[in-house]
């Protein structure tokens, strides 16, 4: 199991080593800082990507595991694009508002990353940040231009899923754009995605690819072809590489989250955090509970064990649940800074001492 | 020539991984207008420019440059012009409390 943790919250980036005594905090980058979310490459290189407000969102790199820290180029939208989101507001130059998503590529090109980003561009590189190229096989195509935002005032790329069997296969999901798959290294896109519907649109619109809210897309590593969404009017299933979808109707206590993690080996396994649907975002009864289906989604346990059950109102957001190779350690944080961890599969939680800002994003390092 | 004055907000993002306790920093560049000088800034400072530009360019929203006491009005091109003896003071708009 991984016993190192990186959890990025509004305040900095927190590296947690599990010991003898439990999760500890073992170090802190960017104190005080907005750190929205940390990658890390196959050959041990951490990324942190901050939002700092007033002077925009950065990229940095730390080759020896947070000690110390460099600069990268942050991805730049190319002179002359522009933006205008489907829900009519007036085009605006494209810049860059926030990085969601980082992935490596392939894993034997040290230094080929994936960027997902607000407004909608994703970005790649191959010299481990120094520099970026908009994907333009995906932003040149027309159906972006039915692309808008959900919690955000753009759209924005939140998960990449590299293809284990062909690095050169991306699988990626956008809100509010849907599901889209490139295998030629993102030369050309599909929009893919069947069976999702999007409940906010107008009810002739609600089944179009191009506007769908995944929340956040997961891949089985072991059977890459078996995928799941949060999205936000449900949960769903795909086992044909994301072209068509389930809805996996009854998780419980709710089928309205953000966050999704699934078992790196056994497809069928997977856990959520629900929460009361859209117009609240709260807890269930104010009760925080996981929500974890072991058969595809035909049937859910609801884990409360260890996590609080009164007055508790933390959301998770997306990138905010994770689970190790092993596929028995999970962690979650939330958006009041609280942090649990599982090392059996969500049977038993533990809460990490710790009293953090609000958690973006939890990644257990390898 | 003119010289440029770095908030300390702005001055700690020189160093990649800042702490606390910074201090404003003072630079003389050339340069014959706003643009100008900035562009000199950067030449000398390659990194400060995402923290004070966008990607086209343009001041970022809540970064406010004053030139001789005044803030500058045009905030895309740039193009007010500097005197030998101007003063740039570049720091972060005041935003929410």
């Amino acid at each position: 199991m991984s016993d190192r943790l990186l959890v990025s919250t509004r305040k900095g980036l927190f590296a947690l080593a599990r010991g003898g005594g439990g999760w500890k905090v073992d170090g802190v980058s960017f104190p005080g800082e907005n750190v929205t979310l940390a990658h890390t490459d196959p050959a041990g290189g951490w990324y942190a990507a901050l939002n700092l407000g007033h002077f925009g969102a950065k990229l940095k790199f730390s080759p020896d595991r947070g000690k110390t820290w460099e600069d990268r180029a942050a991805p730049a939208y190319p002179e002359g694009e522009t933006f205008a989101a489907a829900d009519g507001k007036p085009p605006s130059p494209a810049t860059l508002k926030l990085i969601w998503a980082l992935e490596s590529g392939d894993s034997s090109q040290n230094g080929h990353l994936w960027a997902g980003t607000l407004p909608g561009g994703l970005f790649r590189s191959d010299d481990g940040g120094q520099s970026w190229k908009l994907v333009r096989g995906l932003w040149d195509r027309p159906e972006r231009a039915k692309w808008f935002g959900g919690g955000a005032d753009f759209p924005g790329i939140h998960s990449i899923c590299v293809d284990p069997r062909n690095p050169r296969t991306l699988r990626i999901a956008v809100s509010c754009g849907g599901a889209w798959i490139t295998e030629d290294d993102g030369a050309t896109w599909e929009n893919v995605g069947q069976g999702m519907f999007a409940e906010y649109m107008p009810p002739e619109g609600r089944m179009d690819l191009a506007i769908q809210d995944p929340h956040m897309m997961v891949q089985c590593c072991a059977q890459p072809d078996h995928l799941w969404i949060q999205h936000h009017n449900g949960v769903f299933r795909s086992t044909d590489g994301a072209r068509t979808f389930e809805s996996v109707p009854n998780v419980q206590p709710s089928v309205f989250g953000f966050g999704v993690a699934v078992h790196p080996r056994e497809p069928g396994t997977a856990w959520f955090v629900p929460a009361v649907k859209d117009e609240r975002r709260v807890p269930v009864e104010a009760k925080l509970v996981v929500s974890r289906t072991r058969d595809g989604g035909r049937t859910f346990e609801v884990l409360r064990n260890g996590l609080p059950q009164e007055n508790c109102y933390d959301i998770v957001y997306r990138h905010a649940l994770a689970i190790d190779e092993s596929g028995d350690r999970l962690a979650f944080g939330s958006t009041t800074g609280g942090l649990w961890t599982t090392d059996n599969q969500g049977d038993r939680w533990t809460q990490v001492p710790v009293r953090l800002a609000p958690i973006h994003a939890i990644k257990f390092v390898a | 020539m003119p010289t440029v004055v770095i908030a300390p907000a702005l001055a700690r993002w020189l160093d990649p991984a800042p702490g606390i306790n910074v201090g404003e920093r003072s630079v003389e560049v050339s340069g014959g207008t706003v643009r100008e000088v900035l562009d000199a800034l950067f030449a000398q400072y390659p990194v400060l420019r995402g923290y004070v530009v966008d990607e086209r360019g343009a001041l970022r929203h809540h970064v406010v440059a004053f030139l001789n006491g005044a803030a500058i009005t045009d905030k895309t091109t740039l193009s007010e012009p500097v005197d030998e003896n101007g003063e740039l003071y570049l720091f972060q708009a005041l935003s929410g409390g």
